[in-house]
């Protein structure tokens, strides 16, 4: 009567939502229970098996059948993020991709005559030197200026050098003085001096300025390759000054380049081609860029529907050391790609038509889990220099500017700026030359990271080339072909045209098939939970209702027991001590818990089928009732041998 | 009163199902159920019996969910690739040779003679000004016996003009061999340039084209390069010629097998032109293709590598090219599927002259599956378009599907036929003479964007697309020190003569052979089947409650039974209405539902059952019977709920 308020809350607490644990009092007891109603199979074969091998087979079957259900549920799992690629055809009007062309030669050699004389000079000096080829006997043009041979600062500084006896002593294309030489040597043809071949070797020697015992020494086994490279060194440094505007107009313009131009079945002039300066290149044209109108396309394949130009090769006009090949570059490429034309071009010929017929697939990868792929590059932590969307090799080239930048502190004139840098020129970075060479040479050796940084791009559009070549003009039309042509040049240009100074390009659909190439999951949620399903209805008929059985019979339910089964001992332990001490009563509330927590008492208000119906408990009834039917079916019954054997399937219901 | 008493029968029939109300309905089906959840409702305490209510109808809807989820992505009918690669016996592709040129020009000049002429007068006049400046030189001034001598009729039908653009705003329409300038009345096709400011060409060369309705009623279809316009105009014009000519005469001008073949070997066996069909195309004049496979089985190749492939000689005889018609020379080839005709503008190839061509081919193939995965055809025969090109008894291709639109509606609008395409029934070839607007209605139809996509739309795609990959690489053939002898000996051999007839410009050496691995083959397969659904289904259901289709029939059968216990209140609940009119209001209030229940079960009533046992004087059987639906319900010995009532 009188309670603490407390008390008399938790009490009704009590009353009204009864906490009972679980109603077996041991473990052994629980997992009898558990076995006979589970729903899962096998539990039950367990328990109601008689005799110990056969409990033990059935153990062992549903041990092992557990096994199964884990280790196929884990390969389910590993195998969650695979990719199931599939191929769609789809026949439509196609949008035609940009073209870009080029000549193969950057600038007009006539207009670069003011900048590049000193260093022709001294090329054709280092010819008449080293080989022994004068002018005289050449085709060279001797538009170049004949200067007063003073010879730059830069000229004498990285000389082409002659090796001989095995890259020891050198010849000085300068001074003519032979002179041993140290330092390390790098070959670009590594092969060639362990050959032991005594050929005499051309190089060039590059020193750190401010160190000049750390050099390298750049050999080639040709004496073509060296100059070549010799001069393309001098040649960006000479070109690292001009600005830009000026270089557009020293190369092409775009009435010099396109003759003619047609375009599915309609003429097309240069407004459809937008400009593009190249570094290496000079102004190359873009047709169908995608810049000042909607991108073109083409709803009839064949060579007809396509672009037909005829370019203007001016072959007279040709660098003779920088290029020594005849003819225009295109890229076939999306609007959005950059055209690396130096790397993936394909060369057109001269007195030819030269016709592409294309063929387009889209690709398409699965980003993040799926494959290591960039959607935009937003991820990857290089910054994009060219202004269009992410590729590899865009993150390749910005990559390797950007650490260029950081070590030599100038950028490569190949590639485009970075914010607040500058090309290399020999005057403002005499180191630069050194300091590329050795960032290049880490850079192919993977030792600059650039590589791992950079990722795939997840959906690239691809242009499959078939390249087939015909006469052009042919013998008979070349006549009143290249009189029209040259008509059509204009009235500015007075000589005949030659058909080596022109190229026929054709580039078409050969079909309006449009592949794409895409992977998609091959799992969803769905399959995979329906996969487990399966696994688990195929060895143990089991469900997630079972696996909620297991955690509340093996975890909580288990778990409880073990924990009353402590406190209960420990109560007993304390209560005996504490009678030893002084006999002092327990508590009322202690034993109210006690009783609650008491199996026997817990037992009055099972929760079974009969207290669900509010049925009153079966009295003792001699016969018994007829038991929940799906279990007990095959239970024996009526033998009363039977009965006193398997007590517990029995009992287990009731209680 | 039969029928009454069959329907007391009906009715105590009824009564035998599993339970008189709802809830005991509902608690037999929740204990006997195979489905997990719904067991232990009733098995459970009241609060776990709520958990497990809640979680039991959370299962279900998700197994609804995604079974919804998985219906939906049968019927999406995805489908899978899978990706072959390999060497393996293949039929060798039909190879389609032609020459770029149709036909000889010796054999066609007496034809194209007054074309030529004109057209050489018109290139003389059009180049003239350049060298004498911005002033054109009008026409006939002192040329009469040039212009006498040309049939003017023929350039009047479409001739071709010069534009004077000096005056930007006002450009003047010259026509080359008549005195009248005129301002330009009409728009010209193409967009003039307007805004330029470089120094440029101050002529530009234009096709005029009118309708022949009128006068009025013309087109300029101007172009930036007069190359381009001389070869349009050119071609417009001999189409027109040549399309008068019979076919036999056409092939008779145009090359000869044994002209045009000279040399051909498979694998180690010779061949020779006879193993070649003949085809007449439009665009190439003769063509001959090998290996076709149309009268005989297609020739196998079992080997790769150039050895064991199709080695050709050609000639093509480039010093008969018509010079005004094709300036590209060389052979044009095409490799294709036996029995489809070879569309060379589209995918044929050019070889070119005194060069040896090696073609590696790869058979890329594309095996789809028809409706309703994907949207192809198999045949054809359900596309609308009436395939032209079955003629040739070749099978259906989206070429021969949009050239056979573009002719149709050429035909409809037109009214004639295009040279280039076969004819549709009951059509002739359009010329100049018979239709004189045709070259207009052509050039509009052609470059109409809304005719293409008709035709895009209406073509379908075949399901097996197969192309043929090539990999090419030239060099130079023959070498110059034996050029003599094979030049020498070619030539004795076509028409036994020591005259050497053959050189540089004009052979063509091929190899077509099979690259090491020589196919690649995509093919589809349906990503879901019956099966994949059926087993998808069993999952998820057995996933979240471990149930069957078994399961399924239980709650139907559920579902059934409620159905009669709603039959039989509401017969009850009319029979009570009917009686309680009758009678004077009942005292008692009617008995709820527990107290039915409880009246049921009690368990005084089970004697009934155990007792009958005894009087059928059998042994005890040992065990339950088979659960029936009458396994939990105690049938009640005295008066039913209905007596109860009554």
């Amino acid at each position: 009567a009188a309670m603490a308020p407390g008390r008399k809350i938790t009490a009704k607490i009590k009353k009204t939502l009864p906490v009972t644990g679980p109603q077996a009092p041991t473990l052994s007891e629980l997992m009898r229970w558990y076995c006979l109603n589970t729903n899962t199979h096998g539990c039950r074969r367990i328990v109601v098996s008689r005799g110990r091998l056969r409990r033990f087979i059935w153990i062992l079957l549903t041990l092992s059948a557990v096994g199964l259900i884990l280790w196929q549920c884990a390969e389910l799992l590993l195998n969650y993020y695979s990719a199931s690629v599939s191929v769609t055809v789809q026949f439509q009007k196609l949008s035609f991709p940009a073209v870009t062309i080029c000549n193969i030669n950057p600038y007009k050699y006539s207009a670069m005559k003011d900048y590049l004389s000193e260093l022709d000079r001294e090329t054709k000096n280092a010819l008449e030197t080293f080989y022994g080829f004068s002018e005289g006997k050449s085709k060279v043009r001797r538009s170049v200026g004949d200067g007063n041979g003073t010879g730059s600062e830069l000229f004498q500084h990285i000389p082409l050098l002659k090796f001989e006896d095995f890259s020891r002593t050198v010849t000085d294309l300068h001074s003519g003085q032979k002179r041993k030489i140290e330092g390390k040597v790098f070959h670009k043809d590594s092969s060639i001096v362990n050959s032991g071949d005594s050929n005499d070797i051309i190089g060039f020697q590059l020193c750190d300025a401010n160190n000049s015992s750390e050099c390298a020494l750049y050999t080639f086994s040709s004496g073509v390759n060296a100059i070549q490279e010799w001069y393309k060194l001098h040649y960006m440094n000479i070109m690292a000054q001009i600005p830009l505007e000026t270089k557009e107009k020293l190369s092409y313009s775009a009435d010099d380049l396109i003759l003619t131009c047609f375009f599915d079945g309609l003429s097309c002039d240069k407004r459809h081609f937008t400009r593009f300066h190249h570094p290496l290149h000079g102004n190359c044209y873009t047709f169908n860029s995608g810049d000042n109108e909607s991108v073109l396309s083409t709803s009839t394949g064949g060579s007809e529907y396509g672009l037909h130009v005829v370019l203007y090769i001016d072959e007279a006009d040709y660098n003779p050391f920088l290029v020594t090949s005849t003819g225009a570059k295109i890229i076939v490429h999306d609007q959005n790609e950059y055209p690396f034309i130096e790397d993936i071009g394909t060369e057109i010929e001269t007195a030819a038509a030269t016709s592409i017929g294309m063929h387009f697939t889209r690709s398409r990868k699965l980003s993040k889990p799926y494959s290591d792929c960039t959607e935009t590059g937003a991820d990857i932590p290089v910054e994009n220099l060219y202004n269009k969307s992410y590729s590899l090799q865009i993150c390749l080239h910005s990559c390797f500017q950007k650490a260029m930048v950081e070590s030599c502190g100038c950028a490569q004139y190949a590639q485009p700026l970075p914010a607040g840098a500058e090309y290399c020129n020999y005057k403002k970075n005499p180191n630069w030359m050194y300091c590329y060479y050795r960032l290049h040479e880490r850079f192919v050796k993977e030792q600059l990271g650039c590589q791992q940084i950079c990722k795939d791009a997840c959906s690239f559009k691809e242009w499959a080339l078939t390249t087939s070549i015909a006469q052009w003009p042919s013998a008979v039309s070349e006549d009143w072909m290249l009189r029209v042509l040259s008509w059509d040049k204009g009235q500015k240009l007075n000589k005949k045209l030659n058909k080596t100074d022109l190229a026929n390009l054709m580039v078409f659909y050969k079909d309006l098939n449009e592949r794409f190439i895409s992977e998609n999951p091959a799992n969803t949620l769905v399959i995979l939970l329906s996969n487990f399903g399966g696994q688990l209805g195929l060895w143990m008929s089991c469900s997630v209702v079972c696996v909620i059985e297991i955690v509340e019979v093996f975890f909580i339910d288990s778990l409880s027991i073990v924990l009353r089964r402590r406190w209960q001992k420990a109560k007993k332990w304390w209560n005996g001590r504490k009678s030893k001490q002084g006999g002092k009563p327990c508590p009322e509330g202690e034993l109210e818990r006690q009783g609650h927590e008491n199996p026997a008492c817990v037992d009055e208000d099972l929760p079974t089928f009969n207290t669900a119906l509010r049925l009153p408990l079966p009295h003792e009834s001699p016969l018994p009732r007829t038991p929940p039917p799906n279990y007990s079916t095959l239970r024996l019954e009526g033998s009363a041998a039977f009965t006193e054997q398997l007590p517990d399937t029995l009992d287990a219901g009731p209680r | 009163m039969n029928v009454k008493k069959y329907f007391v029968r009906a009715l105590h029939r009824l009564q035998k199902g599993p339970g008189y109300t709802y809830k005991e309905l509902l608690v037999w089906y929740c204990d006997n159920t195979n489905t997990h959840g719904p067991k232990r409702i009733i098995k459970e305490g009241p609060k776990k019996k709520f958990v497990w209510f809640f979680l039991t109808l959370l299962f279900a809807s998700l197994v609804f969910w995604q079974w919804g989820i998985l219906i939906n992505t049968y019927l999406s009918y995805n489908v899978t690739s899978s990706l072959s690669i390999g060497f393996k016996t293949m039929k060798f592709p039909a190879v389609t040779v032609c020459n770029a040129n149709p036909f000889k020009y010796s054999e066609v000049k007496p034809l194209l003679k007054e074309l030529d002429r004109l057209i050489e007068a018109a290139l003389e006049r059009i180049l003239q000004p350049s060298q004498g400046g911005s002033v054109l030189p009008l026409p006939l001034n002192g040329s009469d016996n040039l212009s006498q001598a040309l049939d003017l009729s023929l350039w009047n039908q479409l001739p071709l003009v010069l534009i004077d653009e000096h005056d930007k705003d006002h450009p003047v329409i010259v026509d080359i061999f008549e005195t009248n300038q005129t301002g330009l009345g009409n728009q010209t096709a193409a967009p003039d340039a307007s805004n330029t400011t470089s120094e440029e060409k101050k002529y530009k060369l234009a096709v005029k084209l009118c309708s022949h309705e009128g006068p009025g009623n013309c087109i300029y279809r101007n172009f930036t390069s007069a190359a381009q316009a001389v070869t349009e105009w050119y071609i417009l014009q001999s189409t027109s010629i040549l399309s008068k000519v019979p076919l036999q005469e056409r092939i008779r001008m145009g090359y000869q097998a044994e002209d045009m073949i000279l040399a051909c070997l498979y694998g180690a066996e010779p061949c020779n032109y006879k193993n070649f069909t003949q085809i007449y195309h439009p665009d190439h004049g003769n063509c001959y293709i090998f290996n076709w496979g149309m009268d005989e089985e297609a020739l196998n190749s079992s080997n790769p590598g150039a050895e064991f492939g199709l080695k050709l000689i050609l000639d093509i005889s480039q010093q008969d090219y018509i010079p005004y018609l094709s300036s590209a020379a060389g052979a044009r080839l095409m490799l294709h599927q036996q029995r489809s005709f070879p569309f060379l503008k589209d995918q044929g190839i050019y070889a070119m002259a005194g060069t040896e061509t090696s073609i590696g081919v790869l058979v890329d193939e594309l095996e789809r599956m028809g409706y309703p995965y994907s949207d192809c055809t198999m045949n054809g025969s359900d596309v609308p378009v009436k395939n032209l090109y079955s003629e040739y008894n070749t099978s259906y291709s989206i070429q021969a599907c949009l050239r056979s639109c573009f002719q149709n509606r050429m035909a409809e609008i037109c009214g004639c036929g295009h040279y280039m395409f076969p004819l549709p029934e009951g059509v002739n070839y359009c010329n100049n003479e018979d239709n004189p607007g045709w070259a207009y209605c052509y050039s509009s139809l052609r470059s109409s964007v809304g005719h293409r996509q008709f035709c895009i739309d209406s073509c379908k795609e075949t399901c097996n697309d197969t192309q043929y990959k090539m990999t090419i690489s030239m060099a130079d053939w023959p070498s110059e020190a034996s050029e003599d002898w094979i030049f020498h000996i070619l030539s004795y051999e076509r028409d036994m003569s020591t005259n050497v007839t053959l050189d540089r410009n004009g052979i063509i050496k091929l190899n077509i052979y099979f690259q090491e691995y020589n196919y690649r083959t995509i093919s589809e397969s349906a990503a879901t089947t019956i099966v994949w659904l059926l087993s998808s289904l069993g999952g998820q259901f057995g996933f979240w409650m471990g149930g069957s289709v078994l399961c399924l029939i239980e709650f139907g059968e559920i579902i059934i039974d409620s159905l009669w216990i709603t039959v039989i209140n509401a017969i009850s609940w009319g029979k009570g209405l009917k009686q309680r009119r009758a009678r004077a209001r009942y005292p008692d209030a009617p008995p709820t539902v527990s107290e039915l229940a409880e009246a049921h079960a009690n368990p005084g009533f089970q004697h009934e059952d155990s007792g009958a046992q005894p009087a059928a004087a059998l042994p005890p059987e040992p065990g339950t019977p088979p659960p029936n639906y009458d396994s939990l319900r105690v049938r009640p010995a005295a008066p039913g709920p209905d007596g109860d009532e009554s």
